[in-house]
């Protein structure tokens, strides 16, 4: 086998080859490097920002707010734990407000209003409730026009009770568009003590372990939901460029395959001579397909890795210099293991397919056909 | 027109020609329809008539994180010649696992800039607590239908929300890929007082106004003092509903501009123009110029005998690379603009399915005529080079 690819590869035609197919994966490899460096440095962003320290405790199969139910076994259970800053249940209801003038379907929040307030920072224009008493959010006061000491119904499913307007509140959160009642009112009217919706809480310091040691203390039917997404929505926005990324490469792939014929089918003709000779000397069909098909791995592999050398080489290039020439911009493209072994096997699996219909012919010709 | 007046060149290798110029040509055609793709569709994020102006944060580094007084967008809308003026909060927050982006705004001042169809539910108002309507593309991406809830997670802030969909909208624009609320809904996932926006956007009568009186109007309301209370005007239907205080401003920090320039101002920053697009694809173009070299080069070897044969009958080198120029001019040309066909199609396909998107919007394709006649000159002019260096390089053989 040796001598015989000693002969294919002495063609003046290899080099060019090899160069043909690593300016391809070259393409390739230097955007992929650089879209790598865009979203590591966008994720190092995001950690910067860090997660939060607020998380949400919600029934599992819940996809609202309103439709989650958690025990309240579970506040017990979170209390034994001084991992807490604090702890919030809310129970959370749709119902009807009734006011002089207007019927308005609100948002109702069940909760310890000293501590809600408190975590909130609300400024409150009147006192927090208790009791028989609400607090409006200040939207919701202007939309429906009321004012402390105001008396409002509300109406959920059959019952019917009504409090007085204790404050209005301003949190710049969505409490701003709610009515907050204690938590005795709102158990009053869903006539149930033993659920709430969600329970909110903070943790004091070391986040994923903290969160770790509380979600196994936790059954299976609750989940917990970290309340800023940061990471989350680079990770997705990254996703999406790496997906547009991949489908780019598509053609890429296709041009490969290309060339990989091309390159196939200038060997035979430029090799028919050695090909005849060959087949001369009595080697077999299968025997010249395989020597074609080794050869053209070859070409790709040795212009595979060329390809993705110049191309990571390159891109640092033209980042280095754009770095000289504006201080600010700073890219250090890489390319992941998993991205390199891809672009190889995707390469040379685009290159053993284009090579493939060449190689057949060529050993489908007969000695007489070849040219010497 | 034949110099040599028969077919010697073979079908076959020359549809194999044809096929490789054609692949490289779709790849080009790809590679800068996509970039240019995501440039345009980035200036048309706010909209693209000439008679649509922002008013924006001069030192916000994106288009989302500026902080304008809203006050700003009732001053505004006193001026002669102002349609509307809509002040907005855009944010990026995750519903159902998905990053999307949510558009806090006044939600009759919006309709006038952007005319939205309600498909299915009903239309927003401002007085609507805790609703929100949502674009066609994304309703169907989240599969979300009218009365269904959602809980919005903050990206930037401790935040989470609970929405009922009001209606699905249809509006042809990259707001069939957000999610629409009232305006205060927006300030807190924003986690800014009510008395800031990321932008006012507005409409104008050019024939009566322009961005740079606009400006001055700014300057003007930035030196004049605040009202006393006992002297404040009738508050806005805006102010009735949102506690909007006036916040002080610097207008040197305010810029004007109409909205495409606006966010061309972003890309310009960071050296994305039009023409810097269109070069990088021209080099990723030229990378790949190593094929059809190679393309060409093959045809000339695979018509080696016929070649040979019409030298020693008397055919001039010189002859026979003009009419091999002239034979593959066509073939080039068709090649390049089929290609050209093939990648347009290929990618409003992906457009109609939805994809690719880039922060979390659909990138819109649009054919490019300057892009055809760039993909069309490289081919040809390659092909052409390749022809005459390959039968040199025959000849000398």
């Amino acid at each position: 086998m040796f001598l015989p690819l000693k002969a294919l590869f002495r063609k003046g035609g290899t080099a060019p080859s090899i160069l043909a197919i690593a300016l391809l994966v070259a393409i390739l490899a230097s955007i992929t490097s650089v879209v790598n460096h865009v979203n590591s440095q966008t994720q190092t962003l995001s950690k910067l920002r860090g997660t939060g320290e607020t998380f949400l405790l919600m029934s599992n199969n819940s996809t609202s707010l309103t439709n989650s139910k958690v025990s309240t076994e579970l506040i017990q259970i979170l209390n034994e734990n001084d991992a807490f800053k604090y702890i919030l249940p809310q129970k959370i209801f749709t119902a009807t407000m009734i006011t002089i003038s207007n019927n308005y379907t609100v948002q109702v929040t069940g909760v310890n209003t000293t501590t809600f307030f408190q975590v909130r920072h609300a400024y409150v224009n009147g006192s927090f409730a208790d009791g028989m008493q609400a607090n409006v959010g200040e939207i919701l006061a202007r939309i429906a026009s009321i004012h402390n000491t105001d008396k409002i119904g509300i109406a959920y499913e059959d019952k019917t009770i009504t409090v007085e307007v204790a404050g209005i509140i301003q949190t710049r959160t969505q409490s701003d568009s709610e009515l907050i009642v204690p938590m005795n009112v709102a158990n009053l009217l869903t006539e149930d003590n033993s659920k709430v919706s969600i329970i909110e809480f903070a943790i004091k310091a070391n986040g994923n372990e903290e969160i770790r040691h509380i979600n196994e203390l936790l059954p299976a039917d609750v989940k917990i939901v970290v309340t800023q997404q940061t990471q989350t929505f680079v990770q997705d926005l990254n996703n999406q460029t790496l997906y547009f990324l991949s489908l780019w490469s598509i053609p890429v792939y296709a041009v490969v395959t290309a060339t990989a014929y091309m390159i196939t089918a200038r060997l035979t003709i430029e090799s028919s001579y050695e090909l005849t000779m060959l087949k001369a000397l009595g080697a077999k069909r299968t025997q010249i397909f395989k020597l074609i098909l080794v050869v053209t791995f070859i070409i790709t592999s040795l212009g595979t890795i060329v390809g993705i050398a110049i191309g990571v080489a390159g891109a640092q290039i033209i980042s280095t210099t754009l770095q000289w020439a504006w201080k600010g911009i700073q890219i250090t493209p890489f390319l992941e293991i998993q991205q390199t072994t891809q672009i190889i096997l995707f390469a040379l699996t685009a290159s053993v397919l284009g090579c493939i219909y060449p190689a057949i012919k060529a050993t489908r010709k007969t000695y007489a056909e070849l040219q010497l | 027109m034949k110099i040599i007046g028969f077919n010697y060149l073979q079908k076959q290798h020359f549809l194999t020609l044809t096929i490789i110029l054609l692949l490289a040509s779709t790849f080009f055609s790809i590679t800068a329809l996509g970039f240019l793709g995501i440039y345009k569709s980035f200036n048309a994020y706010l909209g693209e008539e000439e008679n649509i102006i922002a008013i924006y944060d001069k030192k916000s580094r994106t288009p989302f994180t500026g902080l304008v007084p809203t006050y700003l967008a009732q001053r505004i809308s006193s001026i002669d010649g102002v349609l509307s003026s809509s002040p907005e909060v855009v944010i990026p927050c995750i519903v159902k696992g998905k990053s999307i982006f949510l558009r806090g705004v006044v939600p009759n001042e919006l309709y006038q800039l952007n005319p939205l169809i309600i498909l299915d539910g009903e239309t927003l108002q401002l007085n609507d607590t805790n609703s929100a309507l949502v674009g066609k593309r994304l309703a169907k991406d989240l599969n979300l239908v009218p009365s269904d809830k959602i809980i919005v997670l903050g990206a930037l802030s401790e935040q989470y929300i609970e929405l009922e969909i009001k209606g699905i909208y249809e509006s042809n624009t990259a707001l069939d890929d957000e999610v629409i609320a009232p305006l205060y809904v927006g300030q807190w996932l924003r986690r800014t007082d009510y008395g800031h926006v990321t932008l006012i956007r507005v409409k104008i009568d050019r024939s009566k106004v322009n961005p740079s009186q606009i400006y001055e109007t700014l300057v003007q309301e930035a030196e004049t003092p605040a009202p006393s209370p006992s002297n404040e005007t009738k508050p806005s239907p805006i102010q009735q509903m949102i506690p909007v205080s006036r916040a002080t401003f610097n207008p040197e920090n305010l810029g004007v501009k109409e909205t495409q320039e606006f966010m061309k101002t972003f890309l310009d920053r960071y050296g994305m123009t039009r023409e810097t697009l269109l070069i990088l694809s021209a080099a990723v173009f030229i990378f790949a110029t190593a094929t059809i070299f190679a393309s060409s080069h093959t045809l000339i070897r695979q018509h080696k005998p016929e070649i040979t044969v019409l030298r020693s009958l008397g055919a001039s080198a010189k002859t026979l690379k003009l009419d091999l120029v002239i034979k593959t001019i066509p073939l080039s040309v068709v090649a390049s603009l089929v290609g050209m066909l093939i990648a347009t199609v290929a990618l409003l396909i992906l457009q109609e399915v939805g994809q690719p998107q880039v922060l979390s919007h659909r990138v819109q394709f649009q054919p490019d005529l300057l892009l055809l006649a760039l993909n069309t000159i490289l081919v040809t002019l390659i092909v052409v080079l390749a022809i005459i260096h390959s039968t040199k390089r025959l000849d000398k053989d």
